[in-house]
């Protein structure tokens, strides 16, 4: 009796290291690369609470399909395209300060959703590969944002401001300013703790999502998707429309995105408009790794401790790298690599879990066929 | 029934959220403002600029004006307030004035005429528009698609 | 009015082979042959177009053919071809460090490049065996790691060669390298025709020509089809006693291999050895190149890599600048990634090629 009870306390303890191996890793690594980064404890504060607000809504945005079973949306970029796109016509509209970033978020939901919808049906067609599939579609929609954007604003779709446009007349600028609504969410409500500058006002909107997830879960639509995500034989049996329910999962996910990158570019002030969508999946995807989740399974909690983690890596991880060996491109190229790493090994862990499930499933299915025969 | 309320909520949640963008739309229009202290000539009456003029805009000194000398100020909305502080003339008394203006929702840079305003004249006394030249730049490289993946020195995130 | 009356069976027939072919293929297709026809039309030199053309595939053709092989065991398409890649650099680059030049350096990289390529193909061999069923999403992210790995190693390795390294520091490599001197061209000069303006590099299609006919050679030896069989029905090859992991793992060896001889011949081509970043740009055009060519995510052939690699390259060279004589810009980029990204796109989304 004693036995198997230690016997479950040793699973859950090897449990919790199993799940937990990568944040572990990054503590180590942080831990290590910290002091010789030479950073002070309140510049590495404030920058961690800075970024903190800054991605930790995008990271939330992956959180959905997760959820349903499609693994992690690297076509969350789509969401962050259309994010752009409605930056551009705000900037061109001339709506400053909140009132632009509120707009900016509503002329997105169209868009994302529009895109969202062409992911989610594309994925359905690509059942058992939604990663790749997801990860070419940003890509693919990349070809259609530069179409749309580099010739069709301001020769198809009006685009007043000259300030905007490529000398040539249409094309959108290199970069779009931002300056006129650059952390207008963040200095809102904002205080200032020991010098740590914390923008209330994202954080209650993180917050708001959240929310919004945890009471997702409880909703019949939020049930069907984990029934979804878990079998989608079963969940067909019990009357789910699946690929409706998985198409609204990359929906959500999309919009999400959208409002995400809105919040992010509104703190960054400006908006490289070729550039600022092509790594943010990369960067979102490896951050929720980070802080322990894995591509079926992702909590709130992981998306936090990932970002915080994540970005401590970033920041120090130049500084020391220097340190070290006298190059900063090494510490540059080390966060990349770790970045990139992690996705590897998460992606790797999950293919190898599911590939023991169903030899297992095909072992017991066996075992019971024998002591059937055997019965007989 | 069930697909009525569906609709109807959906319905209802654009509506509610062109709304929201038509509202954003009026209040969060930004205007950049500049302040002239020129003397002007409206009608047949000349206003003569003041010694001085400072200028406060939300709370914040946007502007201290000789005469013939221009100041800038950005605003949100069509409302536009402002402090003047005035002195007529070299050593005499400032006065201050509340200044409501309103602004034309189509003008991105507004001249604003400081006489003009203190002698309560309509909007098109005070009021012209400012075009600023666009900065000719080289022509931009125009980037690529998938070449991009390559991470740039700017990898702040 | 036929069409109604045209028998069934006629039309399924059409039907099927339209299908068989696909519809983004006859666009792609068509758009090409719309490009070489409007060429003169609007003053471009088409006999440059052509050469230039034929020149891409000879430099890109072997990164091609380097797909075949795990298309052909059901590894599906190697998205980690830069691992292949980083093993023909780093042929490459310890050929220069020992100072070989010449036609010598080319050969000497390729022999150097060779051990790499196997042990790092076996070593990604064994990981694809663990993960049968998701191999594509993981070889994307293994060819990503070890790209910015070797960013790391390409710092760090000590290399002294004075045309490699950063001049100032004296040590770490270059993001290019020029090989004037050593193998800058060494394939494309051999037996270079030349008719007026068109200058045909046949030593490189030679070259590829005797890989491509190697690997048709190959697929058709007992292993070849071995490889064929786990590739389209793993059950049926079990059963008939073939070691599925190691005709996998074969496969991968020679798809890495193959890469690293592609990344080579790609660079005598060039003329320049790109490090760091850039191999993580080969394997996407590689990719949509052989799908262009009629391949699918399980079925690859030599003749699919010629077909995909000539329009693919066709395309690339002409759209610049037959579209700037048109339209007076260069739309050349929107065209490459959404016809590339739109045929890796269509491949995967078919539903009759089902999920394995």
């Amino acid at each position: 009796m004693s036995g198997k009870k230690n016997n479950s306390r040793q699973n859950k303890i090897q449990l919790f290291l199993q799940r937990n191996s990568v944040p572990m890793m990054f503590i180590l690594i942080c831990a290590v690369c910290i002091p010789l980064s030479g950073f002070s404890a309140g510049h590495l504060a404030n920058e961690i609470v800075t970024r903190m607000g800054r991605n930790t809504f995008l990271i939330l945005s992956l959180l959905i399909p997760i959820m349903a079973g499609m693994g992690l949306n690297f076509g969350m970029t789509l969401g962050a395209m259309a994010g752009e796109i409605a930056l551009i016509f705000v900037a061109d509209l001339q709506i400053w300060g909140i009132p632009g970033i509120i707009l900016a978020m509503i002329i997105s939901i169209p868009i994302s959703m529009l895109l969202g919808w062409m992911c989610g049906v594309l994925l359905n067609r690509a059942r058992g590969r939604e990663m790749i599939t997801s990860y070419i579609i940003s890509y693919f929609v990349g070809g259609l944002y530069l179409l749309v954007v580099l010739y069709m604003m301001g020769s198809v779709i009006p685009i007043k401001h000259a300030t905007i446009k490529l000398p040539r007349g249409y094309g959108i600028r290199n970069t779009v300013s931002l300056l006129n609504m650059r952390q207008y969410l963040d200095d809102l409500l904002a205080i200032r703790v020991g010098g740590v500058k914390v923008p209330v006002l994202t954080f209650l909107v993180i917050g708001l999502l959240c929310l919004f997830i945890v009471w997702f879960r409880r909703t019949k639509l939020g049930q069907d998707m984990r029934a979804v995500g878990q079998d989608m034989g079963v969940a067909r049996d019990a009357g789910i429309q699946v690929d409706r329910t998985r198409i609204l999962s990359i929906i959500m996910s999309t919009v999400f995105a959208g409002f995400g990158m809105i919040i992010y570019l509104q703190n960054m002030g400006n908006m490289p408009t070729y550039t600022a969508h092509t790594q943010i999946g990369m960067f979102c995807i490896a951050a929720l790794l980070v802080g322990g989740a894995s591509v079926e399974r992702a909590t709130i909690g992981n998306a936090f401790l990932g970002v915080t983690l994540f970005h401590l890596m970033f920041i120090v991880a130049p500084a020391a790298g220097a340190r070290i060996t006298g190059d900063s491109m090494i510490g540059e190229y080390f966060r990349v690599f770790v970045s990139y790493g992690v996705i590897t090994l998460a992606l790797v862990m999950y293919e190898m879990k599911k590939r023991m499930e169903k030899g297992q499933a095909g072992q017991e299915l066996a075992l019971a066929q024998r002591e059937e025969e055997s019965g007989k | 029934m069930k697909s009525k309320r569906r609709i109807f909520f959906c319905a209802g949640a654009v509506i509610l959220l062109l709304v929201i963008a038509a509202v954003m739309m009026v209040i969060g229009r930004g205007h950049t403002l500049y302040f002239d202290n020129v003397t002007l000539e409206y009608e047949g009456t000349v206003y003569e600029a003041p010694y001085k003029a400072k200028i406060t805009v939300n709370g914040e000194k946007a502007a201290n004006l000789g005469v013939k000398d221009r100041g800038m100020a950005t605003w949100i909305g069509q409302n536009f307030e402002m402090l003047i502080t005035l002195t007529e003339e070299k050593g005499g008394a400032e006065q201050t004035y509340a200044v409501n203006l309103t602004l034309p929702y189509g003008m991105d840079n507004i001249i604003v005429n400081i006489p003009a305003v203190m002698a309560g004249l309509p909007q098109e006394a005070w009021c012209t528009e400012f075009i600023p030249a666009v900065p000719e730049e080289p022509e931009e490289e125009v980037p690529g698609g998938e070449d991009d993946l390559t991470i740039t020195d700017d990898f702040d995130i | 009015m036929d069409k109604t009356e045209r028998s069934p069976l006629q039309k399924s027939g059409l039907q099927a082979a339209l299908r068989d072919f696909g519809l983004p293929r006859l666009i792609i297709a068509g758009f090409l042959l719309a490009l070489f026809i409007m060429a003169p039309l609007v003053g471009a030199d088409l006999v440059t177009q052509i050469t230039n053309t034929i020149n891409r595939f000879s430099w890109n053709a072997v990164l091609v053919l380097a797909m075949v092989p795990m298309v052909h065991s059901g590894c599906g398409l190697n998205f980690g071809l830069p691992l292949g890649v980083i093993s023909g650099l780093l042929g490459a680059t310890i050929s220069l460090e020992l100072g070989f030049t010449g036609m010598m350096s080319f050969v000497m990289a390729i022999v150097i490049a060779t051990p790499f390529a196997v042990i790092l193909g076996a070593g990604y061999g064994v990981l694809l065996n663990k993960i049968k069923g998701g191999e594509m999403m993981v070889a994307t992210y293994v060819g990503f790691s070890s790209v910015s790995f070797m960013c790391m190693m390409w710092l760090l390795l000590p290399y002294s060669n004075p045309t490699m390294v950063w001049g100032l520091a004296g040590k770490g490599l270059r993001t290019t390298i020029s090989l004037e001197g050593y193998y800058d061209k060494a394939l494309a000069n051999v037996l270079t025709i030349k008719i007026g303006n068109l200058s045909i590099p046949t030593g490189t299609l030679l070259f590829f020509a005797l890989l491509a006919f190697l690997m048709w050679a190959f697929l058709h030896t007992k292993t070849g089809t071995a490889m064929t069989a786990v590739g389209s029905n793993p059950a049926f090859a079990k059963a008939s006693g073939i070691d599925i992991d190691r005709t996998r793992m074969l496969s991968v060896i020679m798809s890495t291999w193959l890469a690293a001889v592609g990344i080579l011949v790609y660079e005598q081509g060039f003329g320049f050895i790109q490090l760091y970043m850039a191999p993580f740009t080969m394997a996407l055009p590689a990719v949509s190149a052989l799908l262009i060519g009629g391949a699918s995510v399980n079925k690859a052939s030599i003749t699919n890599v010629i077909i995909g690699t000539f329009l693919f390259q066709g395309i690339l060279t002409m759209t610049p600048t037959v579209m700037n004589a048109m339209i007076h810009t260069d739309m050349s980029d929107v065209v490459r990634v959404i016809a590339s990204q739109g045929m890796i796109l269509y491949a995967l989304t078919r539903k009759t090629e089902g999920s394995k």
